[in-house]
């Protein structure tokens, strides 16, 4: 053990209570903003995976053909920012789209679905429904449908091309349940009678409450569209990889692709706002405890004063009596962190079991948390820079008395 | 220089204090000490005898003149240099015997050592149990400086002072915060040790003290008026 490390120690060990003190506000920051990260983490994660489950990572919509521009003679009154593509509603080639696609390592599956709104109708209770028509198989294996289901059966819709599956907040909005009728308009005013065959709910409120999936040839047939396919929705293997293959995917099919990061990116912007947030109060406290540790070791300096003098009379050099000071910090904050991390974990465990209603942009009954080592990491790093900031002006002082101006002071 | 000097300083000059509070403190004072020998510095309160001290013991550089350990000029040398040197030559005994209070008698012992890295933790633990018990406490290795007595700590700041086998030893009236019989016992303790071959420098300002001791060296107003041993030179 270094000379100076071991002084320290002793030092340290005789002042419990401002080592209590420093130590206690270095745990508490570095508890409260692991536990902080992992609930505005735990919400956005949540709301990610449920999106992603839903609707896939990557989306495939409109077929488009560039304008070409070069040709184009423009007039005075022309928009210098007018969409130089013509867009063509739906996806008549899906079959061929999906398998060159297939082929794409971070591809693991891909749904064709046909999409339309419609009102809906059920005894005396009427909604504006989004209607997904799907191939019931290519679908489950897509999206996560079927961990969704809250109720009924997911056989029973696949082998019944008149039954639905129905949002689960839209079931509660129209009052049914399974076996119930669901009544939908189609655009030549006819209502088509479904059975409602499985209530399925993906945790995300926009979604629960206006989503139907039917069988896609009998939305096909109800919507009176021309296409099997207004979208392909892909699975990732790696669905941070997204903007990359949908870039690609546009470029290569001609068609309108986007990931969940730009599908997503208001709400997803909300959540990173919020982590910031609470990212930055939290690092208020952790930079506080640094100020306590300041104060502790300012006054430890001061209170030293005669044994910095002793111990530069027996040979310690400066470096050496700053470092004992910055040992104070580093252990303050290594003891700290540790704990902090412990403490971390603890509350987010226990945040994590809070029970709580929440049934808006997200459906959850406790508050949801993530368990991410970035967390202890960052918090960790915080915390050791704001120690060491905060030792180090402490140190430099000690190290520069003069240790003659005690000795003299004491003996004259 | 002669090469049996084991310490001396040449025209030493120090100023203390600044502008209109500024003190000429040591006015081109010059010292040769033998190795082995043993010096009384004397003089009033004021007169620079404790500023002479840390400018030998390496702790304070003077505004002028020089300083040699062993024919070694240590002028040049930086401040980590000086304190490695401070380590390994030179002990300090003060008047309030500077203890940390925290530590054991034997800890304390052993803060010289550590710095100076040369040996185990249990050979540090030994010699300091050997330079306590051999001035008398080897019973109290693990009493906490501050449960000692006023005797008891000098004793114990004598050993930290012998820790690194030092070449000079200054102490800074050593006994002047002792009580007579006290005091007695620790010049006692100070003979004993020039006598197995320290060099050693001592600031008192008992004149009976001083009058034991064989060589004397007077200062007043910051410059040597006597020194015993160039008068009794031929």
């Amino acid at each position: 053990m270094s000379p100076p490390l071991y002084i320290a120690l002793r030092f340290l060990s005789h002042r419990k209570r401002a080592l209590l003190l420093s130590l206690s506000g270095v745990v508490f920051g570095v508890g409260i903003f692991i536990c902080t990260q992992a609930q505005t983490q735990g919400f956005a994660r949540y709301f990610i995976d449920s999106t992603i489950g839903s609707n896939g990572a990557l989306i495939i919509r409109s077929r488009f053909r560039p304008r070409y521009k070069a040709l184009m003679v423009a007039g005075k009154s022309s928009n210098a920012n007018a969409a130089h593509r013509l867009y063509f509603e739906g996806i008549t080639d899906a079959n061929q789209i999906m398998r060159v696609s297939r082929r794409f390592s971070n591809v693991v599956s891909c749904s064709p679905v046909l999409r339309g709104q419609l009102s809906a109708r059920a005894g005396f209770e009427n909604a504006t429904v989004d209607l997904f028509g799907i191939d019931p198989v290519l679908h489950s294996q897509t999206t996560d449908l079927l961990h969704e289901l809250i109720a009924g059966s997911f056989d029973d819709f696949r082998n019944n091309t008149s039954s639905v599956i129905v949002g689960s907040r839209l079931a509660e909005e129209l009052g049914v349940d399974i076996g119930d009728t669901v009544q939908l308009l189609s655009p030549g005013g006819e209502y088509w009678r479904f059975t409602v065959a499985a209530i399925a709910r993906a945790g995300v409120g926009s979604i629960d409450s206006t989503r139907i999936y039917s069988h896609a040839r009998v939305a096909q047939t109800l919507l009176q569209k021309p296409f099997g396919a207004s979208m392909i929705i892909y699975k990732l293997r790696d669905p941070d990889r997204a903007p990359a293959l949908a870039d690609h995917f546009e470029n290569l099919f001609q068609h309108v692709s986007t990931s969940w990061q730009e599908r997503e990116e208001s709400t997803l912007q909300l959540f990173l706002m919020l982590r910031v947030s609470a990212g930055i109060t939290v690092s208020l406290i952790i930079l506080l405890a640094g100020f306590g540790i300041f104060n502790v070791l300012t006054m430890s300096v001061l209170a030293k004063v005669k044994e910095i003098a002793i111990l530069r009379s027996m040979g310690y050099r400066r470096i050496d009596i700053s470092a004992i000071f910055l040992w104070q910090g580093a252990l303050v904050a290594a003891a700290g962190s540790v704990l902090g991390c412990l403490l971390g974990a603890l509350m987010t465990w226990g945040v994590g079991h809070i029970p709580i209603r929440i049934r808006g942009l997200l459906y959850a009954n406790h508050f949801l948390v993530t368990w991410d080592w970035r967390h202890y990491f960052w918090a960790t790093v915080l915390a050791i820079v704001a120690v060491f900031i905060a030792s180090y002006v402490p140190a430099r002082r000690a190290a520069e008395l003069a240790p003659v101006v005690t000795l003299r002071g004491s003996s004259v | 220089m002669n090469g049996s000097i084991c310490l001396s300083c040449e025209a030493i000059e120090r100023y203390l204090g600044e502008e209109e509070s500024r003190v000429h403190a040591l006015r081109g004072v010059s010292l040769d000490l033998e190795p082995g020998s043993i010096h009384a510095v004397v003089g009033p309160s004021g007169c620079g005898k404790s500023t002479l001290l840390y400018i030998l013991g390496l702790l304070d550089p003077p505004d002028a003149g020089r300083v040699s350990i062993e024919s070694e000029a240590m002028s040049h040398l930086g401040d980590d240099d000086l304190a490695r040197k401070r380590n390994q030559l030179i002990g300090f005994i003060f008047q309030f015997h500077f203890l940390m209070e925290d530590f054991s008698a034997q800890e304390n012992v052993m803060i010289p050592m550590r710095r100076l890295g040369r040996l185990s933790d249990e050979a540090m633990r030994e010699r300091a149990a050997v330079l306590l018990g051999a001035v008398g406490l080897g019973d109290k290795l693990r009493r906490p400086s501050r449960h000692l007595s006023g005797g008891e700590q000098q004793r114990v700041a004598i050993a930290r002072a012998l820790a690194n086998d030092p070449r000079v030893i200054l102490a800074d009236e050593p006994t002047g915060n002792l009580d007579s019989a006290t005091g007695a016992s620790i010049m006692e303790l100070i003979r004993e040790l020039n006598a197995a071959g320290a060099t050693i420098v001592m600031i008192t300002h008992d004149a009976g003290l001083a009058d034991r001791l064989p060589r004397q060296i007077r200062l007043l107003d910051g410059q040597v008026v006597s020194d015993s041993a160039t008068e009794e030179a031929p």
